[in-house]
């Protein structure tokens, strides 16, 4: 496709800004994003296994009755139906304190009918995962981080049409070709286009939704005034599922929790339910949310019915998948495309894959920056120096990206050391990921971007390999064990090993034997001492 | 910033002007996207106060206004820039005036 060549190299130019200046948030967005897509898995492979028999709904009745005698002031709470029948979580009810509360409370039924409430203590790793792939890591308030990520996502929808204006007219040449030479820009180039083009609607997907997710806010404030006259919240109030609820507070009794469970059966059978989320329980306005999937629908995470808790009505069904009008069901869409929540296991494991893809790809698109403006030696007719820049960025890069890896991976397999050891393993999990995350960032400024790619990437198989290890030593130590059924995350945290420890030996390799004048060459003053062996490209120097 | 002889000469090859584009794109990109938006929001189907409508209009906003931001560097100058994309705000704001203003109170 022709395309003028002062438009190519503008937009070659505009890809170039916007890539550098996100690609490292991005990677970290798309790493978590990736784990993400496995988080509840992770969450039971740390977790101590619990005899729970799998329960019936029918004390369910009595469980709601009798917390809500011992804690009357507790309205909002959710019973979780689904782990309960499968015996992955007793029969209880949840609450809350806050919107993210890392230490929910819960109330379980003895067998004489007394209820015993506590704070509950789970290892926090689907939190950490989920703030890091909406923040990349920038500490404080979420509404930080996520506007942080939604301009560099921005950014990113713009990196993504520029880069396919660039890559338009030798589209043909090198579509799908991956040339492994020893000219390695082009060898980055070729993977970075290959990544980038056939992932490009998975991209461009995520990149658009995830600034509507980081940005909504701010749009949403200037449509009022803008848009709506100041009238938006009416018009969002005549949109609420709740928005036809009675405000009588006054007491009342409820139906028992399957008699929702029919109902919703009747009105859906295809739908699964999950939970029950109950809002002003006891009240003449008490409601309860169904939520759960239906696997033939593009929803959010899960859709949800909501009914008067009281007379089990119908109350508003725009968010249940197959009852919702076309702008519902249209956002809903939105929502999948980016959660990945649909199309069950085959979709999950592919986003996975892709999210890994998109951080390779931020990964190529650094190292091709580093690359073409390398200055070479046969230019300047001697020893070169790379420069300032093109150090700094090698460094950030190998310790951005290298520093999230590791610390996730570590974090994760600490958890299950410190289960049961320590109090606050949310806490921990925070303080292992930042400490590993911040060390390997200085380690990469400190050591180089030569020597320290090598040892981060080490580091990084190190740490994924101490996932399995750890599972292994479960079958020997006591306080170890080995999770059932969850062998997947002890597999996948292998294969990562592998891949980087094939990642770090070819990173060492080019560091002794590939050409000098590169930022990846061993430093002149320790090459031979360090490894023992003489480089081969310039043995006179 | 500009100069006007490249708008006058349509075989000058295009003018990078970085920051008076990026401007141009992010700004009036923005309040373009959000008068084409809130157009559709008051004439298009099931009109402004349609059950969840305001989620879409919403979602509307980034994929229009990123579209203006990624394309706005083909413009031939910065100048020529400001002038199109400003003009398309300015009528797209007037019609929106337009089509909301009888159905406010």
């Amino acid at each position: 496709m022709a395309i003028r060549t002062d438009v190519v190299r503008l937009y070659r130019q505009v890809h170039t800004w916007t890539g550098i200046l996100t690609g490292l948030i991005l990677f970290v967005c798309f790493y978590a994003g990736a784990l993400t897509m496995f988080k509840e898995p992770l969450e039971r492979w740390i977790t101590p296994p619990a005899a729970v028999t799998p329960a019936t709904l029918d004390r369910a009745e009595d469980l709601v009755a009798a917390t809500r005698a011992l804690r009357p002031e507790v309205r909002d709470f959710t019973l979780a139906v689904e782990p309960a029948l499968a015996g992955e979580a007793p029969l209880r009810l949840t609450w809350t304190e806050e919107r993210f509360d890392p230490a929910p409370w819960a109330a379980t039924l003895a067998p004489d009918g007394s209820v015993t409430v506590e704070q509950l203590n789970p290892s926090g790793i689907g939190l950490l995962v989920d703030f890091l792939h909406r923040t990349a890591g920038v500490p404080g308030d979420l509404d930080i981080g996520t506007t942080v990520t939604g301009i560099a996502s921005a950014l990113y929808v713009v990196a993504l049409v520029s880069g396919v204006i660039i890559l338009l007219p030798s589209l043909v040449k090198d579509f799908l070709i991956l040339r492994v030479t020893r000219n390695v820009k082009r060898m980055w180039l070729d993977a970075h286009n290959l990544l980038g083009l056939i992932s490009l609607p998975f991209h461009l997907v995520i990149a658009l939704s995830a600034v509507v997710f980081g940005l909504h806010d701010h749009i949403y404030d200037t449509l009022d005034r803008v848009v709506y006259g100041g009238q938006m919240r009416a018009v969002a109030a005549a949109s609420s599922p709740f928005r036809t609820v009675s405000k009588d507070m006054g007491p009342a009794g409820m139906l028992p929790p399957k008699e929702f469970l029919t109902r919703v059966h009747s009105l859906a059978p295809g739908f699964r339910p999950v939970s029950l989320e109950y809002h002003d329980a006891g009240t003449g306005a008490a409601t309860v949310r169904v939520w759960g999937h239906d696997p033939r629908y593009l929803v959010r995470r899960e859709g949800f019915v909501l009914m008067g808790a009281v007379d089990g009505r119908i109350i508003d069904t725009e968010y249940m998948p197959g009852h919702q009008n076309g702008w519902s069901a249209t956002v809903s869409a939105f929502f999948a495309l980016h959660f990945g929540s649909f199309g069950g296991g085959i979709v999950r494991w592919s986003y996975f894959l892709l999210g890994l893809a998109g951080a390779a790809l931020f990964y190529t698109g650094n190292l091709l920056w580093i690359e073409s403006r390398r200055r070479t030696e046969r230019q300047a007719k001697g020893p070169v120096e790379q420069s300032r820049a093109t150090r700094l960025l090698a460094a950030g890069t190998v310790g951005v990206c290298l520093g999230c890896v590791i610390g996730l991976s570590l974090t994760i397999a600490a958890g299950k050391w410190l289960s049961g050891l320590v109090d606050d393993l949310h806490a921990w999990h925070w303080g292992i990921y930042y400490a590993t995350f911040l060390g390997a960032c200085a380690w990469a400024f400190l050591r180089g971007a030569s020597r320290a790619g090598a040892e981060l990437l080490w580091a990084s198989a190190a740490a994924s390999a101490a996932i399995p290890a750890t599972s292994l030593l479960g079958l020997v130590l006591p306080g170890l064990w080995l999770s059932d059924g969850l062998i997947g995350v002890d597999l996948v945290a292998l294969a990562g090993a592998l891949v980087f420890a094939a990642m770090a030996r070819s990173a060492e390799r080019r560091a002794l034997t590939g050409s000098r004048d590169s930022v990846w060459a061993a430093p002149v003053e320790h090459q031979g001492s360090a490894m023992g062996i003489q480089p081969l490209a310039h043995p006179a120097e | 910033m500009t100069d006007t002889s490249s708008t006058r000469n349509p075989q000058a090859p295009i003018r990078a002007d970085w920051w008076s584009k990026s401007v141009a794109g992010v700004v009036l990109g923005f309040a373009l996207a959000i008068a084409l938006s809130g157009l559709f929001a008051w004439i298009g189907p099931g009109g402004p106060a349609a059950v969840n409508k305001l989620q879409f209009v919403m979602w509307l906003v980034v994929p229009i206004w990123l579209g203006v931001v990624s394309l706005c560097f083909l413009f031939r100058s910065g100048r020529q820039a400001w002038l199109w994309l400003g003009g398309a705000t300015v009528l797209a704001h007037t019609a929106l005036l337009a089509a909301r203003s009888p159905l406010l109170n």
